[in-house]
């Protein structure tokens, strides 16, 4: 048990808990802010309850995820500085004031009307409730672009140079949008949404599965599906533009990602391994299974290579990654999951031109239904395994080819680290029951139907002036 | 550029202190109401603290978060020494914040409430626990070496002092926790709550007096600079001052003000900060480090400025509608859905 004696080691592993443990929420709570902006669209548009409700039902389970995403959020920012300071002093420059973007800019716009957003309905117009829901949502998308630029950063570092180990911004136009950026930014905005879209879609199809609302949650389902025939195959396209982008600036993560020793020369057919089994130590792939030319085919669309893709041989052991089956298969889940997502679409598209959707015939989609089910979870799964490739991928650096790990880590008394290691790991067990207890309870609950709707005189359509302030009475939402 | 070197690095730390004041007197008054709702009697009473802070508490922890961000941009010296210092007190204030946090809705869904309960009130007493011992150990000062970096120990921010300033902080988030719920509530509940803010205002008064004349006798650097003329007259007037807060806060509570001893408290606080600013300043690793030797690039500053800065009317343009929206008492005991 020697890493537990390792400061570096012991704050890598509490990063990499935290970090995956935090990233489950926010992944909903910024996806599904998408959905809610949707039908609540199309509720002040049609003015059909039925939009309404999902508004509200959706919004339980939001909150929900918010209170944990926040919660979990706070010590990813705070940890830079209790565990990695090294690492702060030489890139805060930057870094720091992009998490100072991050918070200020949009996490703050999201909490800002939230409080709106969630227990509003009765005390402001629909207007104003519709435009508190917008700034929810753009909030919580600003977040992600925000810190997807800066872990872009760390990943292909620009804009700058080092003095003395200090980052010196130059150009803040070219540090922001450095190369990684853009497609960063929009594979994990991606992401959201469509992990969001199936785990609405999943729900749905679970309660049309049981004939439970199944008027209503047709039509959840069928928006849901809408928007995916856009999003998952886009998704395949920038996850696809973001593994060439690794091959051009890390050719180390590449190496990884694909388990490849030897290096394939220019000219030569790259064939893609599918499985295999890793040895580190000797260093070569003791079992693999290829498919010939697919390598070639996935980067340049044909079977040999105008540019060599370097092996792990070609750096010392000390710049390599390591864990490498944890790097060579996560990546290859979330491409499998990509694929699944994009099939599943596929075929319920096809369901839906063929009239088998309709609310009278949904249920006897079983196995439709079934796929949906099944999909739910998927993407929470798709998404850690991306996160995983990308930053276990790009060890042994923090800042890619500049500030090693080992470099990063404040030399912290191991036994400091591995408390607060042990507490984070206790409570997020305690967390994960709670949220999926109190969560599959608010599924079994169901929609309430029963809910006044505010603002609406059936008469005059849409009542645009505020709702009188009742001061001692609690706000229709309360009630429930 | 020479002006500029000192110019940017003293509008952050005027803009950090900005930051760290709204988190202190908004957050303040949630982890107040958290701690004191340890002590209440019955569910509907608990229901109804907790409903008071549904829709502010987020938005008023986020003011962290952003002083957070803004000390890594501008300060990162600073930041990663007494993070890496305070390792301890961060922590436990990080796990009350997540106790506090999952507890609104954790409990709301729950049928056997007591659990979260205890997660929100003694998340909120942790939270403030933690945050009372890093302000006393920023006070107590840091060991650093010549460059700025942390070089001292896992248990050096526990001190006599620093227990003493973390009492004192909690009984001033009591205090504002009172006065804010004598504003949000009526009837029995407000009577309790102006017997707790006459308490704590009492108490938080005499941890602020110790503190205060025990501070400039600790810091040799503070004491040159404060006892030369004309920031003496300033230093002499804080203490006078607070005195007569104190004074009117305890009046107003006697003759049943609603809103006014939230206001008299609110400046209490404003007052505390501007003493213990004018006593840190310029350091922001007390008596180590200077804001000047901690701050980042001047061009980093500037454009912090400009994304940042020019935010903060904004983000407090929407605070404040926020709270116009929910204005008035809480009756129902639901948190709300």
């Amino acid at each position: 048990m020697d890493f537990l004696s390792n400061p570096v080691v012991l704050s890598r592993m509490q990063f990499a808990l935290t970090a995956i443990f935090h990233i489950l929420w926010p992944v909903l709570t910024t996806g599904m802010a998408i959905y809610l902006v949707i039908v609540e669209g199309l509720w002040l548009k049609t003015r059909n309850p039925n939009y309404y409700y999902h508004a509200r039902f959706w919004s339980k389970l939001y909150v929900l995820n918010f209170g944990i995403g926040v919660a979990t959020g706070i010590p990813m920012e705070f940890q830079f500085g209790t565990n990695w300071a090294p690492f702060s002093q030489s890139v805060g420059d930057f870094f720091g004031s992009i998490l100072g973007f991050e918070a200020s800019m949009a996490f703050m716009l999201e909490a800002g009307f939230l409080g709106i957003m969630l227990f509003g309905w009765e005390r402001v117009n629909p207007v104003m409730h519709y435009l508190a829901t917008i700034m929810v949502a753009f909030g919580a998308n600003l977040s992600t672009f925000w810190i997807l630029t800066a872990n872009s950063w760390m990943q292909t570092p620009a804009g700058g140079n080092f003095v003395e180990g200090n980052f010196i911004v130059k150009d803040y136009f070219q540090a922001i949008f450095n190369p990684f950026m853009l497609n960063s930014v929009l594979h994990m905005f991606f992401a959201t949404l469509e992990t969001s879209l199936f785990v609405i879609g999943g729900i749905s199809a679970w309660y049309i599965i049981n004939k439970r609302n199944t008027d209503f949650f047709a039509r959840s389902f069928k928006i849901v599906l809408a928007v995916t025939i856009a999003v998952a195959p886009l998704q395949l396209y920038i996850g696809h533009s973001s593994g060439e982008q690794v091959y051009h600036y890390q050719p180390t993560k590449l190496a990884a990602m694909e388990a490849q020793w030897e290096t394939i020369p220019a000219g030569q057919s790259a064939s893609w391994s599918l499985l295999a089994i890793t040895n580190e130590k000797a260093e070569k792939n003791p079992w693999e299974i290829s498919i010939p030319h697919l390598l070639g085919y996935i980067i340049e669309f044909k079977p040999k290579l105008s540019e060599p893709v370097q092996g792990l041989k070609e750096w010392q052991p000390e710049d390599r990654p390591h864990l490498l089956g944890l790097i060579y298969y996560a990546f290859r889940v979330m491409i499998a999951i990509g694929v699944f997502f994009a099939g599943l679409m596929a075929l319920s598209v096809l369901q839906w031109l063929r009239g088998k959707l309709s609310s009278e015939n949904i249920w006897q989609q079983r196995w439709l239904m079934r796929g949906w089910i099944l999909a739910a979870p998927l993407g929470y799964i798709a998404v850690e395994s991306g996160w995983i490739v990308r930053c276990v991928g790009r060890q042994p650096w923090t800042v890619y080819g500049q500030i090693r790990t080992v470099d990063a880590a404040a030399n912290l008394p191991p036994g400091e680290i591995l408390s607060s290691l042990l507490s984070f790991a206790s409570i997020y067990i305690l967390l994960f029951c709670s949220a999926l207890y109190f969560g599959s309870r608010i599924i079994r609950q169901g929609p309430n139907l029963e809910l006044p709707v505010p603002g609406v005189d059936e008469e005059a359509g849409l009542d645009l002036t505020p709702a009188e302030h009742k001061p001692n009475r609690r706000p229709v939402e309360a009630q429930q | 550029m020479e002006s500029l070197e000192y110019f940017l690095p003293q509008v952050w730390f005027v803009i950090l202190a900005l930051f760290l004041f709204l988190y202190v007197m908004l957050d303040g008054f949630d982890l107040g109401v958290g701690i004191l709702s340890l002590t209440s009697s019955s569910e509907e009473r608990r229901g109804i603290l907790m409903t008071s802070l549904s829709n502010v508490w987020d938005a008023n922890e986020t003011w962290l978060v952003i002083m957070g961000g803004a000390l890594f941009g501008a300060f990162p010296l600073a930041y990663g020494t007494i993070l890496q210092a305070l390792y301890i007190p961060i922590f436990l204030m990080i796990f009350g914040f997540i106790f506090r946090a999952v507890a609104f809705e954790f409990r709301e869904h729950a049928n056997r409430k007591f659990f979260w309960n205890i997660a929100f009130g003694a998340g909120s007493f942790l939270a403030a626990l933690g945050q009372g011992f890093a302000l006393g150990a920023i006070l107590q000062g840091i060991a650093v070496d010549d460059a700025g970096h942390f070089i001292g120990g896992t248990w050096d921010w526990l001190g006599l002092r620093s227990i003493l300033v973390a009492l004192t902080l909690i009984q001033g988030y009591v205090l504002s926790g009172s006065t804010y719920l004598i504003m949000k509530t009526e009837g029995e509940l407000q009577n309790t709550h102006y017997l707790t803010a006459k308490i704590s205002a009492v108490t938080t008064f005499i941890g602020a007096v110790y503190l205060t004349i025990t501070t400039p006798i600790f810091y040799e650097s503070a004491r040159d600079r404060l006892f030369t003329q004309p920031l003496v007259y300033i230093f002499a007037l804080i203490p006078l001052l607070g005195t007569l807060l104190i004074f009117l806060l305890l009046r107003s509570l006697y003759l049943e003000q609603e809103r006014i001893p939230f206001i008299w408290t609110i400046l209490l606080f404003l007052l505390s900060f501007l003493g213990l600013g004018l006593i840190v300043f310029p350091y922001i690793i007390p008596t180590k480090i200077t804001i000047y030797q901690a701050a980042a690039s001047p061009s980093s500053l500037v454009f912090m400025i400009i994304f940042i800065g020019f935010l903060i009317p904004i983000m407090l343009a929407y605070n404040i509608y926020q709270y116009i929206v929910f204005r008035g008492k809480v009756t129902g005991g639901n948190y709300g859905e």
